[in-house]
């Protein structure tokens, strides 16, 4: 299926390097002309409103609207913050986007503090992603030397910087008030909302934080316009492209960036090749790994915001990982939750101390001495943490546990039943040794 | 009136300020949330999710530690629903609690026990492995038992929001969450016992009571503590007449619940084996020979008439600790006056609290604070001068730490320490404007203020007009002082133009600037400024001397010093002097009477004959150069009440057991002026007796019959003879200044030494010989003659050390607990040194409790107007050997 290329398309080009030369060549920096001292800031944020942008680190929520919220009057200064904490499991576009084509990101950036009103934005970025922070830092120099950072930049009296933080390793840093605690120097944890970063953010000032992939589309809507981006996917809620990622049993695992709206079907079959030796497929995760599982019967489900949701998921960051059949489900679960609860922060008691008896109980089923009552347990536990816990965390630690469930019951009865996994895997080692002893 | 939002809370309508939270405003109508990590004290972390409620038009749950009451919300806070969100929590909870509840302090206490029981099922679903930390070494301390903890944070949250010491930190992530300390071995910290105090589990146990106790079987007594003048209420929890733990609870006292290392950990002098139980008698042969009180009190009567008889009343003198209740202050101040009959009579208020009241009683006409601890905490700006807050007085400090931690009130500091992050909290780390002053030097920089005011143009306009003499004179004084050498001119402008801006400031003054020479003028001089600037007698403002011991102030509106009568009364004052004639039916002596210094001075002479000495020692507390107890050794008759057979009873005829704070009942004044009740936790050990009852008793055998029922009789007495001891209790109404007073001073009273207050103080004395400027003065852990007999204390600190500046050790090419000399003109000593980085550079700082090691060292000059002695500081060399 043909479609254009919007923020792959300079890195797809060959011998592009993401240099600033290559970017300016490609098109880039000419946004920020369009926008600095030509128009009013509010202007833009009304642009980015009407294009439907909604953000793409997960909760899918409309940029525009989020960067409304900054209190107008407000004394003192605000401040940008680029999530680039990408961690969630099977998600890994962010991370070309920051390594391949940065200044792509850098000149949303720009955009975005014009719009808001910042005079110094951060790039809080995954720890682990030392090449990226570094290739960042790079570019950061090239746009300052270019006049397009720093002081007056272009000679239109706007000003603002940008710094490059690198995280410590935790993945509840992605979430936003985690991500300002430990942009603040303190333990992430999540922060009690209300209040909002949009009034109570960085060092307790009005602060937006957006996704990498959002801010990477901003050059491209000033550019072209509200009404070309409007016509690209399934509007009017889903607006634009997304890169998702695709990773599993697939032939050709890897980042592609499609229009939102077409079917996972498409995606897995037509544009990732289809199934690793042509096995059927049996499972997926449409939207990372918080993102409650799909069976084969959602294939036809579109890969927008609404249509997810509607069948009982969420889109997510837009990380795909595709499951083939003669996987244990069971096992899957258990995978997740031991990523869930070595990442929980601690901060409140469901998750806490959910994760930790939650993946008990899975590991015992998996390892053949789960008890039928267990499954009881499960269903009864989970509900008892979602909603209930300070951020968005402990809906996701439950999604594997209530969807495999839903769609996999009978697998998890065979494991109790028959006390061993019937998929015959080798006996997995001990990863998590709880508690400290 | 703040604005009110009026809510439903289980359809029980109630009106609450704005910005109350939910949890508090159920709590006002007596409905109780349950709740593990909210606590009033700290900022809302809805962290433990216990305290879950339904807030109608609210989809989820909503925690109501951190939701704000707003206009028409309706709360439900015993739904089903509710009830099993409370039950949900608790089960998570409880999956890793390892319920070893019967081996648990908190057992009887807990919060946890409490909501299990009454939220709980019996049966846990949860079949698998509990989590396990692996114990570890703690401190002497606080034992921490992580197993129990429920990751509240509140210990963290408390040590760092009210404390300000950081020392605790959680480390580790999800359920293996660990409390930990800053330190690499031990924990280091400030020991104020609040993270035991705070934990809603076991998490954190008090070592000094592990296992001793189940709280169900304790005996409890709300008294007040016996350390610093802060005058915290606490509660003795003992079992047979063992003392075994002290606690504080949240909202009561002027503490609020909060304590110090001493009023946590520092109570086990109280049932030492060492204390007193019995009157000694000493024998021709020098030895002490125990004796019962029925054979000592005729002895004590027959000796004391004969010295009368003999030398006349003039030949007796006294001294009291301030230490001591009301009751036992007020009685012997009254046996020294009537049964002996000589105003020759002092107690430790001696050395330094009576330069603030008499600075306070010349300028405003009272002899207390005109402000409270509640002016501190609501004060938009603190100006503190020779205080070393923390150490002294910690729970003074917390209100300090609140006005600027909560409140964001301007902290200006003249101190001696200087800023330094380290694990116990430093008050110039608060600082807006801190000057860094050598010990000594305080008055210097009080002038340097006086200066600034001026040179600012912050002097009040109207006052200037009033008072022109006043205000001229002061001015031309102040601006013909240099600023002080060494001194940031700048800085002290800006602490002057800030105190001057604000809208509410309170002077905090302290050992530093009392116990030092020109503590008397300095006071006087800080009254100066508060008058210029028009504040004096503006509500909020006011002179803030903080007392050393927690019955200073008691111990002057007793009346047991020289210079006054009851209710700080001169003894001139013709008035006081009917008024206390009528009440005793008999006249108190005429006559100056003498001082602490005077009268060791008079027994070296042979003028004095004879001592009554409760609960001082002299024979330590004063320098040795002075030669205190060669003065003492001439005595013909010495009698000594105390607690511990100390320097001076060892010197005594009679020594005669006396009962501790925790024994007695009565009432003790805070530094504040705030009257509280004493009340006795534990009957007296052995033999000892209340300080009172025995001068009662011997008072009755002299023919003077000063006949008692109880404290409260005594108590009854002293309402009737002292104006201000009607009000009771923790709410005082802070004293008003006295305006005839204040214009008898601002009219010409200022000028009578206006050139020595003004005078240019030497400048940083530069000797060769002696470089090093040692000062001496009370560390955190310890304070006064008991500290060092509590086994607690002295597991954190057993020994005095030098502190010096690490930069300094390190110049010096010294370790820790290496040993060294110093010299002095006094003498010299030998001392362990130790690095502490708020030491300035050139300082040396040794612990007074300790100060036996360099008593040697230590010379004594009095002051002129006050008799104060002033010992605290010399002039040192440090040699390496």
């Amino acid at each position: 299926m043909p479609h254009e290329l919007i923020l792959l398309k300079n890195m797809s080009q060959p011998g592009y390097t993401g240099s600033l030369a290559d970017y300016e060549r490609a098109g880039g920096y000419q946004a920020i002309r369009k926008v600095l001292g030509k128009m009013p800031p509010g202007d833009v944020t009304d642009l980015v409103k009407r294009s439907g942008l909604r953000g793409r680190g997960g909760a899918g929520f409309p940029t525009g609207v989020k960067w409304s919220f900054i209190p107008k009057d407000h004394p003192g200064p605000r401040y940008l913050c680029c999530n680039a904490d990408e961690s969630e499991p099977g998600t890994f576009k962010d991370r070309q986007l920051m390594e391949r084509d940065p200044h792509q990101m850098i000149e949303g950036m720009i955009i975005a503090s014009y719009a808001i009103g910042v005079r110094i934005a951060y790039i809080y970025i995954r720890g682990e992603f030392v090449m990226g922070a570094k290739i960042l830092e790079r570019a950061l120099a090239e746009a300052y030397k270019a006049g397009y950072l720093g002081e007056n930049i272009l000679g239109t009296g706007f000003a603002v910087d940008i710094y490059v933080h690198r995280g410590a390793g935790a993945y509840i840093c992605g979430e936003e008030t985690a991500l300002l605690e430990s942009l603040e120097g303190k333990r992430g944890l999540p922060r009690t909302k209300p209040p909002f970063p949009a009034t109570n953010g960085l060092f307790n000032k009005p602060t937006v934080v957006n996704n990498v992939e959002t801010l990477a589309n901003l050059p491209y809507i000033v550019n072209r316009g509200v009404e070309w981006f409007m016509a690209i996917g399934n509007p009017p809620k889903s607006t634009g492209t997304r890169v998702f990622c695709l990773s599993g049993h697939i032939k050709r695992p890897g980042n592609y960036e499609v229009p939102m709206g077409i079917t996972f079907r498409e995606m897995i079959y037509d544009i990732a090749g289809g199934m690793r030796g042509d096995k059927p497929l049996k499972a997926f995760i449409p939207g990372g790994a918080s993102a409650s599982f799909f069976t084969s019967q959602h294939l036809d489900v579109k890969m927008d915001f609404e249509s997810v949701a509607q069948a009982g998921s969420m889109l997510g960051s837009g990380g795909v990982t595709v499951m083939e059949e003669g996987t244990c489900m069971v096992w899957a679960a258990e995978n997740l939750l031991h990523f869930f609860n070595h990442e929980s922060c601690g901060k409140c008691t469901p998750c806490r101390e959910g994760s930790s008896w939650l993946l008990q109980i899975l590991r015992r089923i998996e390892h053949g001495k789960g008890k039928m009552e267990d499954l009881g347990t499960l269903a009864r536990l989970c509900p008892n943490i979602a909603g209930r816990t300070v951020c968005a965390f402990g809906d996701a630690e439950i999604a594997p546990i209530l969807s495999t469930l839903q769609y996999f019951r009978d697998e998890y009865e065979t494991h109790v039943r028959e006390q061993r996994c019937p998929f015959r895997r080798a006996p997995a080692p001990d990863l998590i040794a709880v508690g400290h002893g | 009136m703040a604005d009110m939002v009026n809510i439903l809370v289980d359809g029980t309508p109630i009106a609450v300020e704005k910005g109350t939270l939910v949890i508090e405003a159920a709590r006002r109508l007596g409905i109780m949330i349950p709740h593990f990590c909210y606590h009033p004290k700290i900022k809302p972390d809805a962290n433990c999710r216990m305290c879950l409620v339904e807030v109608e038009k609210m989809p989820k749950l909503q925690t109501s530690c951190s939701t704000l009451v707003a206009e028409g919300m309706a709360v439900r806070t015993n739904t089903a629903v509710v009830e099993e969100a409370h039950k949900s929590v608790l089960e998570f909870i409880l999956a890793n609690h390892p319920l070893d509840c019967p081996i648990c302090d908190q057992g009887g206490r807990c919060d946890l026990q409490d909501f299990s029981h009454r939220y709980t099922p019996t049966k846990s679903d949860f079949l698998d492995v509990k989590r396990v930390f692996q114990k570890e070494y703690f401190s002497p301390l606080i034992d921490k038992e992580m197993n129990r903890c429920v990751q509240c944070l509140r210990c963290v949250r408390y040590c760092d929001e009210v404390i300000d010491a950081k020392a605790l930190a959680p480390i580790g992530r999800g359920s293996r969450t660990e409390i930990s300390h800053f330190t690499s071995h031990q924990l280091d910290c400030e020991f104020c016992g609040g993270c035991v105090q705070i934990c809603p589990v076991g998490a954190f146990t008090n070592r000094l009571s592990d296992y001793e106790f189940r709280p169900w079987m304790m005996k409890r007594a709300d008294t007040v503590c016996g350390y610093c003048g802060d005058g915290c209420t606490i509660t003795l929890q003992s079992r047979e007449d063992e003392l075994i733990e002290v606690i504080s609870s949240f909202e009561k006292g002027r503490n609020s619940g909060d304590l110090c290392a001493r009023g946590y950990f520092g109570y086990q002098f109280v049932n030492h084996p060492d204390r007193l139980t019995m009157p000694l008698v000493r024998q021709p042969d020098g030895r002490f020979e125990p004796t019962t009180w029925e054979d000592v009190l005729p002895l004590l009567a027959e000796r004391f008439t004969q010295v009368k008889l003999a030398y006349g009343s003039e030949a007796v003198g006294g001294l009291i600790t301030s230490r001591g209740t009301n009751e036992d202050l007020y009685v012997f101040q009254k046996f020294m006056r009537l049964a002996i009959g000589s105003n020759h009579l002092d107690s430790a208020a001696r050395f330094g609290h009576v330069n603030a009241v008499e600075a306070m009683r010349r300028v405003q006409g009272t002899n207390r604070w005109t402000v409270s601890y509640e002016d501190i905490v609501n004060a938009d700006c603190l100006l503190l001068i020779g205080t070393q807050i923390t150490w002294t007085n910690p729970i003074a400090g917390l209100k300090v730490k609140e006005a600027v931690k909560k409140h964001g009130a301007k902290l200006l500091t003249i101190e001696a320490m200087q800023p330094s992050i380290e694990t116990t909290s430093n008050i110039a780390n608060l600082s807006t404007t801190h000057l860094t002053v050598e010990v000594g030097r305080h008055p210097a920089a009080v002038h340097g203020l006086l200066k600034a005011v001026f040179d600012e143009g912050v002097a009040d306009n109207h006052l200037a007009a009033t008072a022109s003499g006043y205000v001229d004179r002061t001015r031309a004084a102040v601006s013909a002082l240099p600023y002080p050498e060494g001194m940031d001119e700048a800085t002290l402008r800006t602490i002057a133009r800030t105190f001057a801006g604000s809208r509410r400031g309170v002077i905090l003054i302290g050992q530093d600037l009392l116990q030092s020479p020109g503590g008397y003028e300095a006071s006087v001089n800080l009254m100066d400024l508060l008058l210029l600037l028009g504040k004096l007698s503006e509500k909020g403002w006011g002179l803030a001397p903080l007392t050393e011991e927690n019955n200073e102030q008691g111990a002057i509106e007793m009346g047991a010093t020289a210079d006054y009568f009851p209710g700080a009364a001169s003894l001139d004052d013709a008035a006081a002097r009917t008024r206390i004639a009528s009440a005793w039916k008999e006249s108190p002596p005429v006559g100056a009477g003498m001082r602490m210094l005077d009268m060791l001075e008079a027994a070296r002479s042979g003028k004095l004959k004879a001592m009554l000495i409760v609960g001082e020692n002299p024979a330590r507390t004063l320098p040795a150069s002075a030669k205190p107890a060669e003065a003492l050794g001439r005595l013909e008759f010495l009698v000594v009440q105390e607690l511990f057979l100390t320097e001076t009873a060892k010197l005594a005829h009679v020594v005669l057991p006396a009962s501790s704070y925790a024994e007695k009942s009565g009432s003790f004044t805070n530094s504040e002026g705030c009257v509280q009740k004493v009340r006795a936790g534990l009957e007296p050990l052995g033999g000892s007796r209340p300080d009172w009852e025995i001068l009662s008793a011997v008072s009755v055998l002299m023919g003077y019959p000063l006949e008692y029922g109880d404290a409260a009789e005594i108590l009854k007495e002293i309402r009737a003879v002292i104006p201000g001891y009607r009000v009771l209790g923790a709410t005082p109404e802070p004293a008003r200044v006295d305006r005839p007073a204040m214009d008898r001073y601002v009219g010409g009273g200022f000028a009578e030494d206006m050139a020595s207050r003004y005078r240019a103080t030497s400048n940083i004395t530069q000797d060769s010989s002696y470089p090093w400027s040692l000062w001496v003065g009370q560390s955190l852990f310890h304070s006064g003659k008991l500290s060092t007999m509590a086994k607690g204390l002295l597991e954190i600190q057993k020994e005095g050390r030098l502190y010096m500046n690490p930069a300094d050790l390190q110049r010096m090419q010294l370790a820790e607990g290496e040993m060294v000399t110093l010299t002095s003109v006094a003498g010299e000593a030998r001392v362990p040194v130790g690095a502490l980085g708020r030491i300035p550079r050139g300082i040396l700082f040794f612990p007074e409790s300790f100060k036996e090691a360099i008593a040697g060292l230590l010379t004594m000059t009095p002051d002129a107007v006050t008799g104060v002695p002033y010992h605290k500081q010399q002039r040192v060399a440090v040699h390496k050997t």
